[in-house]
C-alpha cells in the first residue's frame, strides 16, 4: 500500500511539474517577444499580457491531473 | 451602462462668412467630434480647408510664450494656480504683455548666465595660479630672460632632481613649494636647458603653463576670490529676481499659453473641414442625447444660416466610443483600456469588470489579513500616485479586492496571514497552530472551507467552476446578444453554451458530496420538493463510463450544442468546443493560487512559529524577523499573481466571447482649461 501511493504521489509530481515546466517555456518565449512590443508600442501591453499569459492553462491541466490523483492516494 | 453613448453623424454646411463663428460656437459646446475630412477624388468640387488668417500670428505669439515658459521653467515645476483667468482680461492684457515679458524673462535669464559664465572663468584662473600660490614669486619673474629657460610643474621625485642636477651645471636656482604637491619652478642657463628637461621628465616632471599677467599670485588669487563672492551675491539677487518674476507672471503666462493654444486651436481647425469657394462642410459624430441642444444653440446664435443634416450610420462606419458609467465604475473604464477600447457596437462590460474582477481578486486572497494589508497598500498607493491616473486607478481596484479579501477570508475561509481563527478539527501539534491556541481565548470565526485539508480543495475547485460556468455563460450570452444580427456565430455561441453547460452539470455530478452538502440549508425552502424530486434526480439520472457518473442531460446538451455548431459552421467550430472547455478548466486557477498561496504561508508560519515558541529569545527574536520578512513575501507574491490571474480571467476567457474592442476615442472639439475661464 505503502509503495503503490508513493508511485501515486511520484505521479502527481510529474503531471504538475512538467506542466509546469511547458508553460516556462512557453512564457519565457512569449514574454520576451511581448516585452519587445510593449516597448515599441505601449498600445501592446493589453494584447502581450494575454498572450503572455495563455500558456498558463496548461499548468492548470496537470494541477488538475495532481488533484485527480492525490485524492486517490 | 452596458452600451457606449449612442452616436449621430451629422453634416453642418454652412457659407464661408461664418466659418469663424461655426467654429467658435461648436468649441464652445464641447461635444462635437469633428471627422477628419477626406477628399475622394478630383472630381469633387470639395477641396480640404485651410487654417483661418489669424493662425500663423497666433502661433507666432504662442511659441514666443513658450519660451517665456521655458526659461521660467513653468512647464517642467508648474506653480499651483489659485484661480482661473478669464478670456476677456486675457484679451485685453496679452498683446502688450507679452512682448514686455519676453524682453524681461530674456533680460533676466541672459544676466543670469552671465554672472553664471564670469563666475565659471574666475574659478578656472583661480585653479590656474594656485600652484604658482606657494611660491611667492611674481609672475612678471618667470619670463622675459635671454639666457635663462625657466621649468614649471609638478615633480614627483625631488630626491633625484637634488642628486642630479649638480651634475649637469652649476647655473641655476630650483624653488620648491612646501605644499605637499611638489610644484617646482627651476631657472637655469639656457644652455642646459635640454639635459635638464631630459631629467626633469626622467624624474617624473608634469609642466603647468605659466598664467598671464604680472604681480604676486596670493594677491590675484586674494582679489579673484572677492570678486567671486561679489558674483554670488548678484547672482542669489538675481535667482531672487527671478523667482520674484516668475511667482508674479507665472499665471499670467500660462493662461495666456493656454488661451493662445485654444485660439490656435480653433485657427486651425477648417483643416479638419470640406471647403469650397464660398462654402463649408463639416462631417461630425454627435451623441444623440446632445444633438437636440447642438442644434438648438446653432439655430439660434446664426439665426437659421447654417444648414444640418443628419446621415444614417451605416454598417461601415466606425462612430467613436463615449462610455457612459456612474463614477465608481468609471475607474474600471481604465482597466477595459487597457486591453482596448470598446467599439463602438460592443457591449460595454466595464459594470461587469467591476463587480467580478475584485470578486476573483478577493476569493484568490481570501484572508483578512491580506485584505487588510492589501486596503492600506491601495490606499498608499492611491496617495503616492496621485497624479497618473493609471496608478490612482489600480490603486482603487486594489482597495476594492481588499475589501473582498477580508469578506471571504471572515465568513469563508476563517483565517488572517494564512493561519485559521480556530484549529482545523483533529489536528494536533504544529499543524493545528490556530489564533485561539496562540492567543489564549477562544475567537469564534470557524472556517467554512480549510484550504489546507483535501475536502477543502475540492469545494474550491468546485466554486472554481461554478464560477467559471457563471462568468463564461454570461460571456456567451453577450456574445450572443451582439452577434444578433449575424445568425451563424450567434447559433454556434448557443452551441457553445449548451456544451458548457453539459462540461459544468458532469463535473457537479463528479463532486457530487460536495455540492449535496451545500444544498443541505435549502431543505426545508420552498424550491426543495422542485429540487429534490425534479432537478437532481434528472441531473443524476445516467450511465457509468470508465468508473465515471455520466450524466444522461449532459450528453443530450453536449450533443445538441456539438450539432448545432456543426450545422452553422461545418466541422470547423468544433475548435471552439475545445476552447470553451479548456477556459472553463483554466478557472481553476482560482482555486490553485487560493491554495498555494495558503500553503506558503502555512509552511512559513510553521518555521516562524516554530522559532518563536521555541523558549531561547534569541532564536525567538530571529523568529519574529523572519516570519514578518516571509509573511510580506507570501504578500506580495499572493496580490500579485492574483491580481494578474484576475485580470487574464477577464481578457482571455471572457472576453473572448464577445468583445471585439480597437474602438475610436470620442474626442471632441474642445480644450480642456487648467489656467483660464471663458466667464
Amino acid at each position: 500500500m505503502a509503495a503503490e501511493t508513493g508511485i501515486i504521489a511520484i505521479g502527481a509530481g510529474i503531471a504538475i511539474g512538467s506542466a509546469a515546466l511547458a508553460t516556462a517555456w512557453a512564457q519565457k518565449t512569449i514574454g520576451a517577444a511581448a516585452v519587445g512590443a510593449a516597448a515599441e508600442n505601449e498600445k501592446m501591453f493589453g494584447k502581450g499580457l494575454i498572450y503572455m499569459v495563455l500558456p498558463e492553462t496548461i499548468v492548470l491541466f496537470g494541477l488538475v491531473i495532481a488533484f485527480l490523483l492525490w485524492t486517490k492516494m | 451602462m452596458f452600451r457606449p453613448r449612442e452616436m449621430k453623424r451629422t453634416l453642418i454646411i454652412g457659407a464661408k462668412q461664418d466659418v469663424e463663428k461655426t467654429i467658435e460656437l461648436l468649441h464652445s459646446l464641447e461635444i462635437v467630434h469633428i471627422i477628419d475630412y477626406q477628399p475622394s477624388d478630383a472630381e469633387e468640387p470639395l477641396h480640404l480647408g485651410t487654417p483661418t488668417e489669424k493662425a500663423s500670428g497666433v502661433s507666432q505669439n504662442l511659441l514666443k510664450l513658450r519660451s517665456s515658459a521655458q526659461l521660467l521653467t513653468l512647464e517642467r515645476e508648474p506653480p499651483s494656480v489659485s484661480e482661473k483667468i478669464s478670456e476677456k482680461q486675457i484679451q485685453r492684457d496679452i498683446y502688450l504683455k507679452t512682448q514686455d515679458l519676453e524682453l524681461s524673462v530674456l533680460s533676466l535669464t541672459e544676466t543670469k548666465t552671465r554672472i553664471e559664465e564670469h563666475y565659471r572663468k574666475i574659478d578656472e584662473r583661480i585653479r590656474q595660479l594656485q600652484p604658482f600660490a606657494a611660491m611667492n614669486i611674481p609672475l612678471e619673474n618667470y619670463q622675459g630672460y635671454d639666457h635663462v629657460a625657466v621649468f614649471t610643474g609638478y615633480l614627483r621625485d625631488l630626491k633625484k632632481i637634488n642628486e642630479r642636477l649638480p651634475k649637469i651645471t652649476g647655473e641655476y636656482e630650483l624653488f620648491i613649494s612646501d605644499e605637499k604637491d611638489q610644484m617646482i619652478a627651476l631657472f637655469i642657463a639656457k644652455s642646459y636647458a635640454d639635459d635638464a628637461g631630459k631629467l626633469l621628465s626622467d624624474c617624473g616632471f608634469t609642466e603647468v603653463k605659466l598664467p598671464e599677467g604680472e604681480g604676486l599670485p596670493k594677491q590675484f588669487i586674494e582679489k579673484w576670490t572677492t570678486q567671486q563672492k561679489e558674483l554670488s551675491e548678484k547672482l542669489v539677487q538675481t535667482t531672487k529676481d527671478i523667482l520674484e518674476f516668475r511667482k508674479r507672471y507665472a499665471e499670467f503666462i500660462l493662461a495666456s499659453e493656454e488661451y493662445l493654444a485654444i485660439e490656435v486651436q480653433k485657427a486651425e481647425a477648417p483643416v479638419l473641414f470640406g471647403m469650397t469657394d464660398y462654402s463649408f462642410l463639416i462631417d461630425c459624430w454627435i451623441p444623440t442625447d446632445d444633438l437636440p441642444r447642438v442644434k438648438e444653440v446653432l439655430e439660434k446664435e446664426m439665426e437659421g444660416s447654417l444648414y444640418l443634416e443628419e446621415i444614417e450610420v451605416k454598417h461601415e462606419d466606425e462612430p467613436p466610443t463615449l462610455l457612459k458609467n456612474p463614477r465608481p465604475v468609471r475607474r474600471f473604464e481604465y482597466l477595459l483600456e487597457l486591453y482596448s477600447l470598446p467599439n463602438y457596437r460592443d457591449i460595454d462590460p466595464s459594470f461587469i469588470l467591476s463587480l467580478i474582477f475584485p470578486l476573483f481578486f478577493g476569493l484568490m486572497i481570501g484572508d483578512i489579513g491580506y485584505g487588510i494589508l492589501l486596503i492600506l497598500f491601495g490606499i498608499l498607493f492611491m496617495k503616492m500616485f496621485k497624479k497618473s491616473e493609471g496608478f490612482s486607478n489600480i490603486g482603487w481596484y486594489i482597495i476594492i479586492a481588499g475589501v473582498f479579501a477580508s469578506l471571504f477570508g471572515l465568513f469563508l475561509f476563517g483565517d488572517m496571514f494564512g493561519l485559521p481563527f480556530l484549529p482545523p478539527a483533529g489536528e494536533t501539534g504544529v499543524v493545528a497552530y490556530s489564533w485561539s491556541s496562540l492567543l489564549g481565548f477562544h475567537i469564534p470565526i470557524p472556517s467554512v472551507i480549510h484550504k489546507m485539508e483535501s475536502l477543502g480543495m475540492t469545494q474550491l475547485l468546485v466554486i472554481s467552476i461554478i464560477a467559471g460556468f457563471l462568468h463564461l455563460g454570461l460571456g456567451l450570452l453577450i456574445g450572443v446578444i451582439v452577434e444578433k444580427h449575424n445568425r451563424k456565430h450567434a447559433i454556434t455561441k448557443i452551441g457553445l453554451l449548451f456544451v458548457l453547460t453539459a462540461l459544468a452539470l458532469l463535473i457537479f455530478v463528479m463532486a457530487d458530496w460536495t455540492i449535496g452538502q451545500w444544498l443541505k440549508p435549502l431543505k426545508n425552502s420552498v424550491v426543495a420538493p422542485l429540487l429534490w424530486n425534479f432537478f437532481i434526480p434528472l441531473v443524476k439520472a445516467g450511465f457509468s463510463f470508465g468508473g465515471l457518473l455520466v450524466p444522461y442531460i449532459s450528453v443530450v446538451f453536449g450533443a445538441l450544442g456539438i450539432v448545432m455548431i456543426i450545422i452553422v459552421t461545418g466541422g470547423f467550430g468544433l475548435v471552439e468546443v475545445l476552447e470553451v472547455t479548456s477556459h472553463l478548466i483554466s478557472y481553476t486557477r482560482l482555486a490553485a493560487i487560493c491554495v498555494a498561496k495558503a500553503a506558503m504561508a502555512f509552511a512559513f508560519n510553521m518555521i516562524g512559529l516554530g522559532l518563536i515558541l521555541s523558549g531561547n529569545i534569541a532564536i525567538g527574536i530571529l523568529g519574529v524577523i523572519l516570519l514578518i520578512f516571509m509573511q510580506l513575501m507570501v504578500f506580495s507574491l499572493g496580490a500579485l499573481s492574483s491580481g494578474i490571474q484576475a485580470v487574464r480571467l477577464h481578457y482571455v476567457e471572457f472576453f473572448m466571447k464577445f468583445y471585439k474592442g480597437e474602438g475610436i476615442q470620442f474626442n471632441p472639439f474642445r480644450y480642456v482649461r487648467k489656467y483660464t475661464t471663458t466667464e
